[in-house]
């Protein structure tokens, strides 16, 4: 454009950029207004009473707030027992999966041995297989050990699916680390587990921060497999809480929206923050070490 | 992005040993909860039910059944759909995010919530939205010349998966566009003061420079997004639940169904040993196009 520009007086270039600008700005307005629609009319009706939520035709706006929805929400249903279980379950989870994924990781981005490929393409096959095709038969594994209602079980489960991805986010971070470090250390006697603990995990602290967090939520968010596994009210996690209050006709629809709002609140806080982490690891599922 | 490219080989060759230990807690991990269920699967995809022996039963029935085929060519619509409608969605936010203004780290980060609210409360929300009643969504319906009742959203076979396609383009179009966008950044900003130069429009400099930049990136995002909607389990399962007359039910809620709701065990497993086999081309081609990737950037 300023090639361009050049040739018109300045004020007319100024005009017609600013209006550009405008057009632009409003535009960007309008598509966040559409694609964030589904998040502002989920907060909206679960602090709006719902007299205003159940009426036709519905008003985008809010007419009311009616803070005392939430206090229905934690009187009415086991909301923080689910959240418990879910933080519960996503705890071991992350435990499970950093004492499987960090040295896995550092197997993958610092040696080389026979099978390596090998394991790269078994992670990159089972993180894009869908779980619906093996639901039937790990709900038979779990029958075998008696380990259906068993939130444990589940939780090693849910680590399993997490793990390919999450080995490639720490492998990916791992790599990163300039050789000399890590060489330098073995040449001075240190052994590969000192090598690890010592250089690598330090040095690739936000890489750990983001395997935990993709882990924890991958479990906090998991559907499938957690309503084949978990028959029983009492062990209810959020998600499988949460769905089964779709099918409850007696329940308040602000109750639904805000126990869908508590759900989503830490999930959307904790990716927003790490991002850019999970991106890099996401579209650079390694398939060779 | 260039993870392909082999690791330099360390000159610590006393690797191999050591390497077995690392990896043992993964395997003993994976091999029981992903690998076992895999094989145990593909296994009794064999088994007759009726005789219990093994054969080719299962399959022999499945490809003679129509609703075989029909939830075959459901995927096969919702996957095309859903692939296409989130790179456009994606690359369009992208475009859009692609230059600097005030505001635009909050505008980013606001439109990657859609990506971040779990699958069941996105379910729920929606399920809400399209309330034939209430739902917000018909006063969109009714702004269309000819509309002037509420759709019946989810008793609809094509309004039901215009909605599950919708829901899901919508829950996974921040990723696509994030990818777009740090593939549109890397596009040398030389290349467009050239297309300037020689006058190019601002389509043509689209055509001509930003698309074969970001060809790469679109190809891999096309995989992903395959992949993406094959998954796609809980959003169809809890807003359509495959329905109406199993309208959207695409192969993972259908393996789920017969499993579950028909305890045909074997038979789900001859549909999954499908789904397998899909996963498997799925993951050549997302191998390839990586390759194909690394190679750009060299």
């Amino acid at each position: 454009m300023s090639s361009i520009g050049l040739a018109h007086p300045a004020s007319r270039t100024d005009r017609t950029a600013a209006v550009a600008a405008i057009l632009r700005a409003a535009l960007i307005l309008v598509v966040c207004f559409v694609l964030l629609f589904p998040v502002y009319w989920m907060v909206l009706n679960a602090i709006q009473p719902s007299e205003y939520s159940l009426s036709w035709p519905p008003s985008l706006l809010p007419r009311g707030f009616e803070w005392s929805n939430f206090r229905h929400l934690f009187e009415d249903k086991p909301i923080v027992d689910w959240l418990l279980k879910s933080t519960f379950v996503a705890a071991i989870v992350v435990a499970a999966t950093l004492i499987v994924v960090v040295p896995a990781a550092y197997a993958l981005s610092r040696l080389r041995w026979r099978g390596q490929n090998l394991l790269g393409l078994f992670l990159l096959f089972t993180q894009i297989m869908p779980g619906a095709m093996i639901v039937a038969p790990e709900l038979t594994l779990f029958r075998t050990f008696g380990w259906t209602d068993n939130l444990t079980a589940l939780a090693f489960l849910h680590a399993a699916f997490v793990v390919p991805l999450c080995t490639w986010i720490l492998k990916s971070s791992f790599d990163a680390v300039p050789r000399e470090l890590v060489e330098a250390a073995l040449v001075d006697g240190c052994s590969h587990t000192a090598a690890l603990w010592r250089i690598m995990l330090p040095l690739t602290r936000p890489g750990l921060v983001a395997v935990s967090v993709v882990a924890f939520f991958s479990s906090w968010n998991e559907y499938l497999f957690s309503s084949a596994l978990i028959t029983q009210s009492d062990l209810y996690t959020g998600s499988l809480g949460l769905a089964t209050l779709i099918t409850q006709l007696d329940t308040p629809l602000f109750v639904l929206m805000a126990a869908g709002v508590m759900f989503s609140v830490l999930p959307v806080a904790f990716y927003l923050a790490i991002q850019r982490h999970i991106l890099r690891g996401l579209t650079a599922g390694a398939v060779k070490g | 992005m260039s993870a392909v490219a082999a690791t330099p080989r360390s000159r610590h060759r006393l690797g191999d040993g050591v390497a077995y230990w690392l990896i043992l807690p993964l395997l003993a991990l994976e091999g029981l909860f992903l690998a076992y269920p895999i094989l145990s699967g593909i296994a009794s995809s064999f088994v007759n039910p009726d005789s219990g022996g093994y054969d080719f039963s299962n399959f022999s029935t499945m490809l003679a059944d129509p609703d075989f085929w029909a939830i075959m060519i459901r995927t096969l619509v919702f996957v095309l759909l859903v692939d296409v409608a989130v790179l456009l969605t994606g690359l369009g936010v992208a475009l859009l995010m692609n230059r600097q203004f005030r505001g635009r780290g909050v505008v980013r980060g606001l439109l990657t919530i859609p990506w971040a609210v779990p699958e069941v409360p996105v379910a729920i929300t929606f399920i809400f939205m399209i309330d034939p009643t209430f739902g917000v969504f018909n006063l969109l319906a009714r702004m269309l010349p000819g509309v002037t009742e509420n759709p019946q959203w989810t008793l609809d076979p094509t309004l039901a998966m215009a909605i599950v396609v919708t829901v899901t383009v919508w829950k996974g179009f921040p990723f696509y566009s994030l990818v777009l966008l740090a593939a549109l950044q890397a596009v040398p900003e030389e290349l467009y003061e050239a297309a300037r130069l020689d006058g190019a429009s601002a389509w043509r400099q689209f055509r001509h420079v930003t698309l074969p930049g970001i060809r790469p990136s679109i190809a891999l995002l096309a995989v992903l997004a395959f992949i993406y909607s094959m998954q796609q389990f809980t959003l169809i399962w809890l807003i359509t639940g495959g329905g109406p007359v199993d309208a959207t039910l695409t192969l993972a809620p259908a393996i789920y169904m017969q499993a579950f709701r028909f305890y045909n065990f074997e038979y789900a497993a001859a549909m999954a040993v499908v789904g397998l086999l899909f996963s498997v081309l799925a993951t050549l081609a997302f191998i390839s196009v990586q390759r194909r990737l690394a190679l750009d950037e060299r």
